[in-house]
């Protein structure tokens, strides 16, 4: 009778260490997955003043939201720098500038003044907000970033655009629309997972390549505009959804495009992106598409990818806005 | 501890550690979108 007793006691051990160590190991697994990085994080830095300073939440505009932060090389010895300009993601709903401080202090730490800007997000309470408004702000606070540059000792020659997801549409709307009406010329955007079209056969993530009405009402929000879907496929689509539709806008003369997209996208399709491609393409423009066939907006699971798009980025920054000699 | 215990231990710590990182993998492709296989490992 001990015997069997001793026996039940010591499986009964054995199963609550197995159990235990499972969810121990599970959970430390589960933590790595997320958290850690076997190659190092491709964008960290290690600041102090040796590399740059940030000035932050300087103005640019009237509403609450136009500030941006400024990233200034700590070597101010140079006549004059390049810009280089990102833009936070979020949905267009969300998201700050400050997410984004590692990737503008790895920018500030390759010798560029970098800026992050705010701009007024879209929300239930803020109807008048869109992605129109939102690349209007974007694109009237460069002439002040400029400015802000230059009193502080970095004048600015050139610039560059970048971002993620509604960063990177924004990015590519402000390179390609407004790139010829800024105080500086754009020499190159590098942007990753950013919408550049709204063709409702591309957005079948949401259903719009079935349902015309909620293509039109999703659209619509983000133009912030009436679309009728009757004109889907129509001259006067094109001609409506322009004015948020960077595609609509690539010539000969766009800056050259780094992208990168992830095959498997819930959230912005891939199918978009190809457009963009061809269009570039078609336009004899100089790019760069950098396809993640196993990943998802987040590029999550394609880390060589991840690497070869940050390589790329000092790629374009070299070739295309290259640091100015010292005096 | 025998010969036995151990192995179902290694074998305990293997399946915890993969099925830990296809979890998040699994959580995060229903969130983004993504394959569960290819790419990184798992």
């Amino acid at each position: 009778m001990s015997a069997m007793k001793k026996t039940w006691r010591e499986k009964a051990l054995w199963g609550t260490i197995y159990a235990a160590t499972f969810i121990v190991v599970f959970l430390t697994s589960a933590w790595a997955k997320l958290f850690w990085r076997p190659g190092g994080d491709r964008f960290a830095v290690d600041w102090n003043e040796s590399v740059g300073t940030v000035v932050a939440d300087l103005s640019y505009g009237k509403e609450n939201a136009n500030k941006f932060d400024l990233y200034l090389p700590a070597d101010s010895s140079r006549e004059t720098y390049g810009l280089v300009v990102y833009l936070h993601g979020g949905g267009f709903t969300g998201g700050d500038k400050r997410d984004d401080d590692k990737i503008l202090k790895w920018l500030c730490s390759l010798g560029y003044v970098a800026a992050g800007v705010n701009y007024t997000l879209a929300s239930e309470t803020r109807p008048g907000v869109n992605v129109y408004t939102q690349s209007i702000e974007i694109r009237d606070s460069i002439a002040r970033i400029v400015e802000e540059s230059a009193r502080f000792g970095r004048p600015i020659k050139e610039m560059s655009f970048g971002g993620g997801s509604a960063g990177g549409c924004l990015a590519l709307l402000c390179a390609y629309r407004d790139g010829k009406d800024l105080p500086v010329p754009v020499k190159a955007v590098f942007e990753a997972v950013g919408p550049s079209c709204f063709y409702p056969e591309d957005w079948r993530c949401y259903g719009c390549d079935k349902n015309p009405n909620l293509a039109a009402a999703m659209f619509g929000y983000m133009l912030g505009e009436r679309i009728d879907p009757e004109t889907f496929g129509t001259e006067a689509y094109e001609e409506q959804i322009k004015k948020i539709s960077a595609l609509s806008w690539i010539d000969s003369s766009s800056p050259p495009t780094l992208c990168a997209y992830g095959v498997y996208d819930k959230i912005q399709p891939y199918a978009a992106s190809r457009r963009l491609v061809a269009a570039l393409k078609k336009n004899g423009v100089p790019f760069d598409d950098i396809v993640f066939e196993h990943s998802g907006h987040g590029l999550q699971n394609d880390s060589s990818q991840g690497a070869l798009y940050a390589r790329k980025i000092v790629e374009y920054l070299d070739r295309y806005m290259p640091l100015e000699p010292r005096l | 501890m025998n010969k036995k215990r151990l192995i179902i231990l290694i074998f305990d710590v293997l399946v915890a550690a993969i099925l830990g990182r296809l979890a998040v993998r699994g959580a995060l492709n229903l969130l983004l979108g993504g394959t569960m296989f290819g790419g990184d490992f798992l």
